[in-house]
C-alpha cells in the first residue's frame, strides 16, 4: 500500500487541495486508487435552507433574490464534491471531477478509468491531489488508498 | 467565408457527462453541428481517440479543457498540450498566470458562464477572479445551457460583454450547452458559428481556423438563422465581424446577411416579422423588419451618427411567448 489515509474534513475546508504525494520505487504496471467520502448529501433542510440564503445573497442580483429563494428546493439535497486529480513524476495525469462519492480507478499502461491518462508508470515522486469543492455537512470523511501490481507479480497472477 | 457550426461546451464521461465522445459526436451531427470543443473538467484523456472519431464522424473535435476551479470555470481550447496548464494553482488573483500559460500552449481562454450560481449549488461555477486587464481573455460564454436568451445569468454575462466592449476591450462572445448527456429537448439549441477564412497559401486544419477565427472575434451566435455583417465605407472598403474600420474611413453603410436556410429541418421559429438592428456603442443606429427568408439587408449609418466604438447586428423576435435576441453578430471595431 503505497497511501491509506483518512481525514474528517469541514465546511472550512472547502475550497482547498489536499496533496497526497508518494514514492513509487520502481515502474508499475497498473496503479489502483480507491477513494471514496461520505457522507455526500446533506440531509438537514434548516442548514440547507441557510446555506442558500448565503448563496443567494453572494451569486445572485438582488431584484431576483426571492425568485431564487422561493424555489431553492430544486437545487437541495445540497452535497459535498471532493475530486482526485494524479500527477506522475514527469506530467500530469488527468483528474476525474465526478460526483460519484466511492471512485475504484486505475492506471495502466494500455489503459484508465475515464479522466485519467493511459500510459506508463514511472518510478519516483507521484502525487494524488484530493480537491476539496464544497463540503457541506458539519464533518465529512474521507479515505484514499493507492496500491500498484509490480511487473513480477502481475505476469505470474495472468501465466 | 466559410461559418462553421459549433458547439463549444462539452462534456463525456471522463469528466460528469454522461456520454461517452463517440455518442456526443453523434449526437453533434444528429444536430447539425460541423465541430464540437470537448472541454472536461480538468482532463483531456476523454480526446485519446479523437483522430478516429474525426474521420469516422466527419465532425471537427477542438481539443479543450474546462478549468474547475473553485472560483470560476474557465474554458481552454485550441491546443492538445492544454493540460499541462495547472487549474489547481488558480487562485482568486492570479488567473492571469493562468491564461499565460494557455496562452503560452497555444490556446485560447474564455470564461464559462460566469453568472450561474456558484458553491455549493454549482461548485466554481460563478465567475469570481480578478481580472486586472480584459485584453488577455479571448471570450466570454454569453449564452449557457439551452434556451440560453430567455436565461437571467445570461441577460448578466451578455450585460457584461456590452460593457467590455464599451470600455473599448475587444473580446469576443460565444454560446456553449455545457453538454453533459443526450438528452431530448424541446428547447431551442444555440450555436455559435465561426467564420473560417479562406486561404490557398498557408491551408490550416478546420480546428485550427476554427481557432483562428475565435480569436479574431470572427463569431456570430444564433439559436435559428445565422446572422452576418459587414460594415462598408464611402471608399467601398468592406470591414468583417471581429475587423476595424481604420480612423480615417467614413460614410459608412452596415450589411447584414440572413441565412434561415440554414441547419434546415433542425430549428424552428413561428412566422413573424422579425427585428434587424445595428447596435453599439452608440446605441441603435439602424433598424427593420424582415421577412424569414435569406436575405441581404443594406442599412446605412444615419448621417449625424457619431462614429461608434463598435458595432454588432442582432435579430430579434418572439419565441415561446417571450421577446428575445435570436442572433447576434460578434463586433465589427472602429478605431
Ligand atoms: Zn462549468
Ligand atoms: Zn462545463
Amino acid at each position: 500500500m503505497l497511501i491509506d489515509r483518512m481525514q474528517t474534513l469541514k465546511p472550512e475546508d472547502s475550497r482547498s487541495h489536499i496533496r497526497c504525494p508518494f514514492q513509487l520505487e520502481q515502474s508499475a504496471s497498473k496503479m489502483f486508487i480507491h477513494f471514496s467520502y461520505g457522507p455526500k448529501l446533506l440531509d438537514d433542510r434548516q442548514q440547507a435552507r441557510e446555506l442558500m440564503e448565503e448563496c443567494v445573497e453572494r451569486y445572485i442580483e438582488p431584484e431576483r433574490r426571492s425568485l431564487v429563494l422561493g424555489s431553492m428546493d430544486r437545487y437541495f439535497p445540497l452535497s459535498n464534491l471532493i475530486t482526485v486529480s494524479v500527477d506522475d513524476p514527469e506530467t500530469y495525469r488527468g483528474a476525474c471531477h465526478r460526483h460519484d462519492p466511492e471512485q475504484q480507478l486505475f492506471l495502466g499502461e494500455s489503459a484508465s478509468s475515464p479522466g485519467l491518462t493511459k500510459g506508463r508508470l514511472p518510478s519516483g515522486l507521484w502525487s494524488v491531489t484530493l480537491s476539496v469543492h464544497s463540503i457541506v455537512t458539519d464533518t465529512c470523511e474521507y479515505r484514499l488508498r493507492i496500491w500498484t501490481e509490480d511487473p513480477t507479480t502481475d505476469q505470474s497472477a495472468f501465466s | 467565408m466559410r461559418w462553421l457550426a459549433c458547439e463549444l461546451h462539452t462534456h463525456t464521461n471522463h469528466s460528469d457527462g454522461k456520454q461517452t465522445l463517440e455518442e456526443l459526436t453523434a449526437g453533434a451531427r444528429r444536430l447539425g453541428f460541423d465541430c464540437i470543443a470537448l472541454t472536461d473538467h480538468n482532463t483531456m484523456s476523454g480526446l485519446k481517440d479523437r483522430e478516429r472519431i474525426e474521420s469516422e464522424t466527419g465532425l471537427t473535435i477542438i481539443p479543450g479543457m474546462e478549468w474547475t476551479t473553485f472560483y470560476g470555470h474557465m474554458v481552454t481550447v485550441g491546443s492538445m498540450s492544454l493540460a499541462a496548464a495547472d487549474w489547481r494553482r488558480a487562485t482568486p488573483g492570479n488567473i492571469a498566470e493562468g491564461v499565460a500559460e494557455v496562452h503560452r500552449l497555444g490556446g485560447l481562454a474564455g470564461l464559462a458562464h460566469p453568472y450561474r450560481i456558484g458553491n455549493p449549488v454549482c461548485t466554481g461555477c460563478y465567475w469570481e477572479f480578478e481580472i486586472q486587464d480584459w485584453r488577455e481573455i479571448d471570450y466570454i460564454e454569453v449564452w449557457s445551457k439551452t434556451f440560453a436568451p430567455i436565461q437571467a445569468d445570461n441577460h448578466r454575462a451578455f450585460g457584461l460583454w456590452t460593457e467590455l466592449l464599451n470600455a473599448g476591450v475587444r473580446i469576443a462572445a460565444t454560446s456553449g450547452r455545457d453538454w453533459h448527456e443526450q438528452t431530448e429537448t424541446d428547447d431551442p439549441l444555440s450555436v455559435t458559428y465561426l467564420g473560417l477564412e479562406e486561404r490557398s497559401d498557408e491551408p490550416l486544419t478546420v480546428a485550427a481556423a476554427a481557432m483562428a477565427a475565435l480569436g479574431a472575434g470572427r463569431a456570430s451566435v444564433t439559436i435559428g438563422p445565422l446572422l452576418t455583417m459587414e460594415v462598408r465605407s464611402e471608399a467601398g472598403r468592406a470591414y468583417g465581424i471581429g475587423e476595424a474600420v481604420p480612423a480615417g474611413a467614413n460614410g459608412f453603410e452596415a450589411r447584414a446577411q440572413i441565412l434561415f436556410s440554414v441547419r434546415q429541418g433542425l430549428w424552428e421559429l413561428e412566422p413573424q416579422p422579425f427585428r434587424l438592428l445595428i447596435t453599439g456603442s452608440a446605441g441603435t443606429i439602424a433598424e427593420r423588419t424582415i421577412e424569414p427568408a435569406d436575405g441581404d439587408y443594406a442599412l446605412p449609418f444615419p448621417p449625424d451618427a457619431s462614429r461608434p466604438l463598435w458595432i454588432r447586428a442582432e435579430l430579434w423576435g418572439v419565441v415561446r411567448g417571450a421577446s428575445v435576441r435570436i442572433a447576434f453578430t460578434n463586433a465589427i471595431y472602429f478605431d
